[in-house]
């Protein structure tokens, strides 16, 4: 694995598959990942650390991790954590919703601009966490 | 008056990897599934709830038909659901399903998503249909029981449930024998202090309870299971 690789921070959302909280989650990771904090953040399939799989398990381990759940469930939080991270941030998608009374954020398949909105907000969210970790400057 | 028959629940276990392209196709190819394609027919499970313990759903994929989709070979899903609940009826990775068809984007994001993933979507979908209705005929002795739904009464059907009463009311739920015969098998005596909870774990995993109701159904499920126990005897 390369240096850049091991050096990012994990954002690792929970593979909700019944409500539109899980899609938001994992819309807000590849917001991060992939648009706002590409060169300093990464993710993971949750399952796979689930599973054990050695290599998952070292990477949560030895990076700084953020998890991103749905529901109060809290499967990536407490997943992560039992596989030994030490996790800088928890976020739950619930409470995001909570400053928006009467939102219309979509369905478990689909986001309606409603549900963009809220990703976007927590996806903003992390980035400025990750850049606080990563030594840089918060926006 | 033409009957409809309660088509048999069959779950289904995606992997929804978060890492690669496919956990998205695959995630979407469920949820069509789900939404479109045989509505009412399928439940869906969150692959790491399941694998860290809700005994619940897993409960579920012990008793009823269950088909895996993964993204990649190291399927999460199928291994996942083979050690904690028993064999699978079908097992399914989505680039085995793809190897002939257009590529991918390599998008993970629904914003990103291309013309060719939409049609990975639809195929993927399309043969967790056709596997689904295969499991369902299988569970049900060969004869397709999954019919078209109607407004017609629910009388003979596919799937056997069970009937408790719940402040005053009828309530049927599907599936309920093989519930009370699963926590039969597992050693739940009905008086034991976790048969409340055990039972309506259980049922609550595809049987919507109000949470006012829950002490009421918890209640009647034990005094169904009680006399269900005493009738094995």
């Amino acid at each position: 694995m390369a240096e850049s690789a091991r050096s990012k921070v994990l954002v690792i959302p929970c593979s909700g598959i019944g409500k539109v909280h899980g899609l938001v989650a994992r819309e807000a990771t590849y917001r991060v990942v992939e648009g706002l904090e590409p060169e300093t953040s990464d993710t993971l399939c949750l399952a796979l650390l689930v599973k054990g799989d050695e290599e998952a398990v070292t990477a949560v381990r030895t990076r700084p991790c953020i998890t991103i759940d749905g529901c109060p469930k809290l499967c990536s939080y407490k997943n992560v954590q039992l596989a030994g991270s030490n996790i800088a941030e928890s976020v739950r998608v619930v409470d995001a919703f909570k400053g928006h009374k009467g939102a219309q954020p979509g369905t478990a398949t689909e986001l309606a601009e409603d549900g963009w909105s809220i990703t976007d907000e927590i996806a903003q969210q992390i980035a400025a966490r990750v850049r606080e970790m990563c030594g840089g400057e918060e926006q | 008056m033409s009957m409809a028959k309660e088509p048999i629940k069959v779950g289904i276990i995606s992997c929804a990897g978060e890492e690669i392209p496919e956990g998205t196709i695959s995630r979407l190819a469920v949820r069509r599934v789900l939404e479109h394609l045989r509505p009412g027919q399928t439940v869906s499970i969150c692959l790491p709830l399941f694998l860290a313990g809700n005994e619940g759903e897993r409960e579920f994929a012990r008793s009823f038909p269950t088909i895996t989709i993964d993204g990649c070979d190291k399927r999460c899903a199928q291994w996942g659901t083979e050690k904690h609940s028993g064999p699978v009826n079908a097992a399914f990775v989505v680039t085995q399903m793809l190897k002939d068809a257009p590529p991918l984007s390599g998008a993970r994001s629904g914003r990103d998503l291309t013309e060719a993933d939409l049609a990975a979507v639809e195929l993927v979908a399309a043969q967790l249909a056709a596997a689904l209705d295969q499991a369902a005929a299988t569970y049900a002795g060969g004869e397709q029981v999954a019919v078209e739904a109607s407004s017609a009464c629910g009388c003979a059907v596919g799937l056997p449930s069970g009937a408790v009463q719940v402040n005053g009311k009828t309530v049927e739920i599907a599936g309920l024998p093989l519930i009370f015969r699963q926590c039969q098998e597992d050693g739940l005596a009905a008086d034991s202090p976790d048969a409340p909870a055990r039972l309506l774990e259980v049922v609550c995993v595809y049987h919507a309870v109000d949470d006012s109701e829950a002490q009421a159904y918890a209640a009647a499920l034990v005094e169904a299971y009680r006399t269900s126990l005493a009738s094995d005897r």
